[in-house]
């Protein structure tokens, strides 16, 4: 009989876990959208902006430059994780 | 002659026990992990040296000042602890009965006015508490070492991609059911008779799926600090076995279409976004889950620090020389554990077995959520970067690029799976948080 409570106690934090971690994150995601929102209307990103000038005048070399990117960000996240924990 | 018999009694070889030799070859066993395999070496290595240094015979290094007096403290010392624990030795019984008796009931928590004054007796005839039970009780006991460690890979991590595409998250929540499915699991096996963990225990083993060593470390000091030693050895091996255990489960999962499938480029995002973030998260920790705010609050920190940009001293520190040397102190601590009378027990076999069944189910509940995700939502998901959803960062990342080069090779995934990568690392503490709430 004790048993079967053990194992109801685990069904319902189970559950309850799952549940909070799921809303929990739902919030997290729906705020961090928001923030992103109100930032960019009253902060615009200049950047951005500088972006889609240049594409338009040359579309190759920002390709290039997107492939680059992606090199560039691997090799630091391997150097970082190098130094990790 | 006597001098000469007294030498040898005193020697480690005379006294060692079987338990302490075998301890002693986990220890080595660790270190050739750690040393030739590279298993999460900075962790290992710390790990099982204490691991040796703890089961060293008569050295006493992980035990307390009244442990090491019990065990080896002359009879008339032993008598005047009797006295001070309310327990009368039988005047027939040799020291070492007396021993054995005095043992059990020094490990009674019901008399602790008693305990503590047997142990002020212990340390008046000398008797001090071991080193590494010392760094122990004030590294973790404390819980201050897994949250340093938390604020220093806090000042590691980079929400960049997670801002990009927050929807991440729910991968980082996905993989968290591993967590909770090992803790079911745990509670079936003891309900069938099979094991013997109490709830608390569960939770302490389920907690191995977050990948995670800090969290825990941190939720097996606060539920179940008999099985630390286990834990936080079974938690370090698998983040190192991430690369062997992952891939086979991505590939079963899905298909080779989906593994090809592109994600767009993300949005670049503003300074302004990254230095709101961790206080965005804080405030919601502080209204919804206060629990979750040591290790959640301590992440938040490091990270404002990396990244409001005006404290770059404190931001470095946080991500090296105290990071190190914490790593340092919360190695041997973790090796403290690693005692014979309760490392070797059935039970360790049946948390390591867990532990990777956490990370089996998080890994497969990760990608099955992204799959959702990718039909549901207009943006391309491939289902790869679920599988980061555990945290192990960047490790899981790294592993989901790798598999999703294997089927294109100009596919570069990473980027994108460090989104799911953080959330894990936010979801996990967002678990435990759950877990100490419930249970603690």
């Amino acid at each position: 009989m004790q048993d079967l409570g053990l194992l109801q106690d685990g069904l319902a934090l189970m559950a309850l876990g799952m549940g909070v971690v799921f809303v929990f994150l739902t919030i997290l995601v729906i705020s961090v959208t928001l923030m992103s929102k109100l930032i960019g209307r009253f902060q615009p990103v200049p950047v951005a902006v500088d972006t889609g000038k240049k594409s338009s005048q040359a579309s190759a070399p920002s390709a290039q430059s997107d492939e680059v990117m992606a090199v560039i960000s691997a090799a630091v996240h391997r150097y970082r994780s190098t130094r990790r924990r | 002659m006597d001098k000469l018999v007294t030498l040898w009694e005193g020697s480690g070889l005379y006294n060692l026990e079987l338990g302490q030799a075998v301890m002693i070859l986990v220890g080595l066993g660790l270190l050739y992990l750690a040393i030739y395999k590279k298993f999460e070496p900075l962790l290992l290595v710390p790990i099982g040296f204490g691991g040796i240094l703890a089961n060293i015979p008569e050295a006493g290094l992980a035990i307390s000042a009244l442990d090491q007096a019990i065990e080896v403290a002359k009879p008339a010392v032993l008598q005047q602890m009797a006295v001070a624990l309310g327990a009368t030795l039988d005047p027939l019984a040799n020291a070492e009965a007396w021993r054995e008796s005095l043992k059990v009931i020094a490990q009674d928590p019901a008399a602790p006015d008693q305990v503590r004054a047997a142990k002020d007796i212990a340390m008046n005839v000398g008797y001090g508490d071991g080193m590494l039970y010392s760094f122990y009780s004030v590294a973790i006991a404390s819980g201050i070492a897994p949250l340093i460690i938390f604020m220093g890979v806090g000042a590691m991590t980079d929400f960049g991609p997670l801002l990009a595409n927050p929807r991440t998250l729910f991968l980082g929540a996905a993989a968290q059911f591993g967590i909770f499915a090992t803790l079911f699991g745990a509670v079936v096996l003891s309900s069938m008779g099979i094991m013997d963990f109490s709830l608390n225990q569960a939770a302490a083993i389920g907690i191995i799926g977050g990948a995670d060593g800090p969290t825990s470390i941190y939720v097996a000091s606060v539920l179940a600090p008999e099985l630390l030693g286990a834990i936080a050895v079974a938690a370090y091996a698998y983040m190192a076995l991430v690369p062997l255990i992952q891939p086979p489960i991505m590939r079963l999962l899905t298909t080779q279409k989906e593994r090809q499938i592109k994600m767009t480029q993300l949005r670049p995002v503003s300074k302004l976004e990254k230095v709101v973030f961790p206080l965005v998260l804080l405030i919601l920790v502080a209204l919804f889950l206060p629990d979750a705010a040591p290790l959640l609050g301590m992440f938040c920190f490091g990270n404002l620090m990396r990244e409001c940009g005006v404290v770059e001293r404190l931001s470095d520190t946080a991500q090296n020389a105290l990071i190190n040397i914490v790593t340092i102190i919360l190695g041997l601590s973790v090796g403290s554990k690693l005692m014979a009378e309760s490392f070797l027990s059935f039970e360790t076999l049946g948390i390591i077995g867990l532990g990777i069944v956490a990370f089996g189910i998080g890994t497969a509940a990760g990608v099955l959520m992204a799959k959702l995700m990718n039909l549901m939502s207009k943006m391309p998901i491939n289902p790869l970067i679920g599988a980061a959803g555990v945290s192990a960062v960047p490790m899981a990342a790294r592993v989901a690029n790798k598999v999703g080069l294997e089927s294109n090779p100009h596919n570069f995934l990473l980027m994108h799976a460090m989104g799911p990568n953080v959330a894990g690392v936010i979801g996990s503490a967002v678990a435990a948080g759950v877990m100490i709430k419930y249970l603690g």
